[in-house]
């Protein structure tokens, strides 16, 4: 790597990738690795972080254009699972939320559901929308990270299940908290979406309820 | 313990014929397990029974009978949630205390633990269960039942792996994509010139396996629980074994896997979990008896852990 590239430490070992904290010539970077899980098989392996990695890269750059805020994309090295990108300087969503007042976060929610809206109708699936993958800097700027699962579609099955994981890690990660939250969620959604179509919007929230109610004893006729 | 289970002559399950299974030998399983326990029906104090989530008119047999039971014995009567009742009894024989459980079978893909006040699910299957996709798999290439022992004896001999869809949303998982495409390379003409039922029968363990293995491994890290489970029929695997031992030794968690007799479905597992209901909780009365075919565990608050 050029001298004017420096990975300089280790500041998160997640289950899917490492992040090192660096320099891109003047600017402070994260180095985001794609690591070789070794229960997987060496050629599904490899075709699944080269995939993310590329997939990712190709989201950041794309979602910029609605005007969502995500790290901006300085190099990408897709053989060997590398994405250089902005050092977001913030706290994580996922720690916040026990200490912020509730005015607070819902406004933050309100925010993140209007965001969410944007990529959906732009036919944009995150694909892991967690409270860790949001970052809330002091200026109180909200920024989207972890496109690796992202997807382009336009159905509203693929909307709904978006939905549904975020509705899910509230509810499994924040107890207490999560009706108002995902509540204020969804109606920054709402604002944002019906814009677009009321009843694709409708339609998108029902069918939370629709996704829920599966994952065991599929009826007859939805089974293939 | 005494099992009967239903085995279809053909095809996969129908909800009609398991409920008249159920019908025509609940009275022979219940003799035969007395029997083995050498006890008399007047011994029995409790009578725990499977309220959720399953096929209604399966469940509603097993209700009844239990109805049946607690009124004409005069003994106090326990609705259990199937999928509570995997853990628990994993908890117990494991010796273990507060896993991360990955529980797989034909019905169910849940990746669960226990944090406020209840099994909190971190990821699940969007559409067909591992153990459905497997034998659905199995049923379409004629490999006789049961399907996924078999599916794991064929891919021990494969020397090929055939790319196939790999799905993970956020902690879910989704397979009939990956299903359909593996039919696909089966019944695709000049199948048996390019690839043997091996190579495909490995292919798709590998990759079903990876996915549940990922998202366990995420729900790990995020939970940071130290202790993993495995239960449900498809634990019995020993190459999904293998990955979720190698993701639990990875993030320092102790691994355990339900023994077989008990990882699959049985009777011994609702009744200990009535049994920790009942010392925590009481009974219930005939009202709350009813069958709930679609309720979810997460919904459910577990007294005895508080």
């Amino acid at each position: 790597m050029n001298s004017s590239i420096i990975k300089k430490e280790l500041i998160k070992k997640g289950a899917e990738a490492y992040l090192y904290y660096g320099k891109w010539f003047d600017k402070e970077v994260i180095f985001k690795h794609r690591i070789p899980k070794k229960y997987r098989l060496k050629e599904l392996d490899e075709r699944i972080r080269v995939f993310r990695t590329i997939n990712e890269a190709k989201a950041l750059i794309k979602v910029k254009e609605y005007g969502i805020n995500v790290p901006k994309v300085y190099e990408i090295d897709s053989k060997n699972a590398f994405i250089i990108m902005d050092f977001i300087p913030g706290k994580k969503l996922k720690d916040l939320v026990p200490i912020l007042d509730d005015s607070k976060l819902i406004k933050y929610f309100q925010n993140i559901g209007q965001f969410i809206a944007r990529l959906h109708i732009n036919g944009e699936i995150h694909g892991d929308i967690t409270t860790s993958n949001v970052i809330i800097t002091e200026q109180e700027e909200i920024f989207l990270i972890d496109f690796g699962l992202h997807e382009f579609s336009e159905r509203i099955e693929d909307k709904s299940v978006d939905l549904h994981l975020f509705k899910r890690v509230l509810m499994s990660s924040h107890g207490d908290t999560y009706k108002s939250c995902f509540n204020a969620f969804l109606q920054g959604y709402k604002v944002i979406y019906e814009k677009k179509s009321k009843k694709e919007c409708d339609a998108i929230i029902k069918n939370i309820e629709v996704i829920e109610s599966r994952g065991r004893y599929i009826k007859k006729s939805e089974r293939l | 313990m005494i099992n009967d289970i239903y085995l279809p002559e053909k095809g996969g399950i129908h909800p009609v014929m398991v409920k008249e299974q159920h019908l025509n030998n609940f009275k022979e399983t219940i003799e035969r397990a007395l029997i083995e326990a050498n006890i008399s029906l007047e011994d029995v104090s409790l009578i725990a029974f499977s309220q959720s989530p399953g096929l209604g008119p399966v469940l509603k047999i097993g209700a009844l009978v239990a109805r049946l039971l607690s009124q004409s014995l005069e003994i106090p009567i326990v609705a259990v949630n199937h999928c509570i009742a995997h853990i628990e009894i994993g908890r117990l024989l494991c010796n273990i205390q507060d896993p991360l459980t990955l529980y797989v079978s034909g019905g169910n893909t849940i990746v669960s633990a226990f944090e406020s006040g209840a099994y909190q699910i971190f990821g699940e299957t969007l559409d067909l269960a591992i153990g459905n996709m497997l034998d659905s798999f199995a049923r379409e290439a004629e490999i006789s039942h049961p399907g996924g022992p078999k599916i794991e004896k064929l891919a021990q001999k494969a020397s090929h792996y055939i790319s196939l869809p790999y799905v993970v949303k956020g902690m879910d998982l989704s397979f009939s994509g990956l299903f359909t495409a593996a039919k696909r390379v089966l019944k695709s003409k000049k199948f048996d010139e390019k690839y043997t039922l091996n190579d495909l029968a490995y292919s798709l363990q590998e990759t079903s396996f990876a996915m549940l293995t990922e998202v366990t491994e995420r729900a790990l890290a995020h939970t940071e629980k130290k202790e993993v489970l495995l239960t449900g029929g498809v634990a019995a695997n020993k190459r999904l074994q293998e990955m979720i031992s190698y993701i639990s030794e990875e993030h320092a968690a102790r691994f355990e896997v339900v023994p077989a007799k008990y990882a699959g479905d049985n009777g011994a597992m609702i009744a200990w979990t009535g049994i920790l209901r009942y010392k925590s909780k009481g009974s219930n009365n005939i009202k709350e008896t009813i069958i709930k075919p679609k309720e979810r565990m997460d919904k459910i608050l577990i007294p005895w852990r508080n």
